[in-house]
């Protein structure tokens, strides 16, 4: 459906050159694909290449056969897209469901009967319907972020990309907001870009993990964490000592006999008490990450 | 597909832009009612509807397209640069004319005689060119420079320069340049190839924001 090919982004010129992206190939099927980094990894602008609104500085991107470098390729993308960004704005002055109605407009949706019952629909899947006629200036973050997802989907897209959508969200909008997420996926590509492991972990069973714009994973959730098995380990140390040799802390919980450390790293071999552990989603990314440190660090 | 909705284009238009040139108008009908006499009324006429209105055009402008809360989501529709560039420019268009026109029926209500600008043909000329010529201009600095401000600052400074050295700008080359000749100095030989050159430009001005419209990234 997606396949990119040695994908560049470069910002600025001379020594101000910023690499956004650097030579990502990837291929992407139908289903939820889960695009996972830090802050500044250049997912954002990964998603709005994909988006079309983002020109490539090299590389190739085809999308359902589309050329993303070209103009007709990216008006024939945006066609069969749904996509809320990170930064979502909108028109606060318009009700719900004239906010979505315009966006179908702008979408080519012009037969009114039509999109009127789409319109509808896309705001009941969101739980939306009841205060469709509200205006969106009095709505929840929560709220306006279905608002979002609903105007990316009234158009039916083939392709849904969502850029960080359960930021901001309390524990129980994120839960509704991966379910519809996953619901969505089972008719199409649905992206989803996030630095939230957890987001990553409950939806995807394709995932790459983005950092220093380049690609360090790819494959399932049970890969990353195969690549992970020997890395993790649970450490209890009493007193004021913290663990060192080179072990990233993951997590720490103080206990009767003192502080229990979940540790990631190479090797723990300064500690004989340390157990290995079954490695979680969120020891994975933290291994990936300290491993591309130290490839940096190296070169 | 049409992709263009006139309600939704006007709901989502941002009311200052419409306090802006209203208060405007109100200021120069009560300027004009203030000082009641036959020249001060002409010249209080011809300042609004050639000097000000343009002005007010070129400023409003160069806010028409990044002013806008959703500008991501508009990118991401399959909708071209041309749509985006003329519906934003038309509604600034538009509510100059209603303004220009709106003044020129209480001028004329009150006794102002247009005479001095020429026909009726000249006298809309008179502030439809240098109105076209700054909205062209002011969207154009706003897109080229990715700022509203700039495009804002931009209109300031030709204005000001422009009403400044009014008399410089009548001579020379410099004649092709002059945005207000057909309100200032309606009588200029030159007057009809300075109105076919500053269409030209803004013309040029439009193609090039058009142009600089497709690489959205620098706009949001």
């Amino acid at each position: 459906m997606i396949q990119i090919t040695n994908l560049t982004k470069t910002y600025g010129a001379g020594n101000k050159t910023v690499h956004a992206l650097n030579g990502v190939d990837l291929q992407i099927n139908s289903g939820m694909f889960g695009l996972l980094g830090p802050n500044g990894a250049g997912k954002t602008t990964f998603m709005r290449i994909l988006a079309g609104i983002v020109n490539p500085s090299g590389g190739s991107i085809r999308v359902d056969g589309h050329d993303l470098t070209t103009e007709a390729g990216k008006h024939a993308v945006k066609s069969m897209l749904g996509y809320l960004p990170q930064e979502l704005g909108m028109y606060t002055e318009l009700s719900a469901e004239q906010f979505v109605d315009y966006m179908a407009i702008l979408k080519g949706l012009d037969d009114s009967k039509k999109r009127n019952k789409r319109v509808s629909e896309v705001l009941e899947m969101v739980g939306l319907r009841e205060v469709a006629n509200r205006k969106i200036k009095g709505f929840s973050g929560g709220m306006k972020r279905r608002v979002g997802i609903a105007q990316a989907l009234v158009n039916d897209p083939k392709i849904l990309i969502v850029d960080e959508p359960t930021a901001g969200l309390d524990p129980e909008e994120r839960i509704r907001f991966r379910n519809l997420l996953v619901n969505l996926a089972a008719d199409r590509v649905v992206l989803l870009s996030t630095h939230i492991v957890e987001d990553i972990g409950q939806t995807c069973r394709d995932l790459a993990v983005l950092a220093k714009g380049r690609i360090l994973f790819r494959g399932s959730p049970t890969d990353m964490l195969k690549a992970t098995e020997g890395h993790v380990w649970s450490l209890t140390m009493s007193g004021l000592e913290k663990p060192n040799h080179d072990l990233t802390v993951v997590s720490m919980l103080h206990l009767a006999e003192g502080t229990q450390y979940r540790l990631v790293g190479a090797s723990a071999e300064g500690y004989s008490s340390a157990q290995l552990t079954q490695p979680g989603l969120e020891d994975a990314y933290v291994w990936l990450m300290k491993q591309s440190q130290e490839e940096v660090m190296l070169s | 597909m049409k992709r263009f909705s006139l309600k939704y284009t006007l709901l989502t238009y941002r009311l200052d832009q419409l306090w802006f040139p209203l208060a405007f108008w109100a200021f120069f009908v009560i300027l004009t009612l203030l000082l009641s006499n036959e020249e001060q009324d002409f010249n209080i006429a011809r300042a609004y509807i050639g000097v000000a209105v343009p002005l007010i055009g070129g400023i409003m402008a160069a806010y028409a397209i990044l002013d806008d809360p959703a500008i991501e989501l508009r990118f991401a529709t399959p909708i071209r640069a041309a749509q985006i560039l003329f519906e934003r420019t038309i509604l600034i268009f538009i509510i100059q004319t209603v303004s220009a026109l709106a003044f020129i029926v209480f001028a004329l209500l009150i006794g102002v005689d247009f005479a001095p600008l020429g026909n009726a043909l000249n006298l809309h000329l008179a502030w439809i060119v240098p109105t076209i010529t700054m909205i062209a201009l002011g969207i154009f600095g706003a897109i080229l420079g990715a700022q509203t401000m700039i495009g804002s600052f931009l209109v300031g400074l030709v204005w000001i320069i422009e009403v400044i050295i009014r008399d410089g700008m009548a001579v020379n080359n410099w004649k092709y340049a002059y945005i207000f000749m057909g309100i200032l100095t309606p009588e200029h030989p030159d007057l009809v190839s300075n109105q076919i050159a500053l269409f030209a430009a803004s013309a040029t001005f439009l193609f090039f924001t058009w142009l600089l419209l497709h690489r959205q990234e620098r706009y949001i």
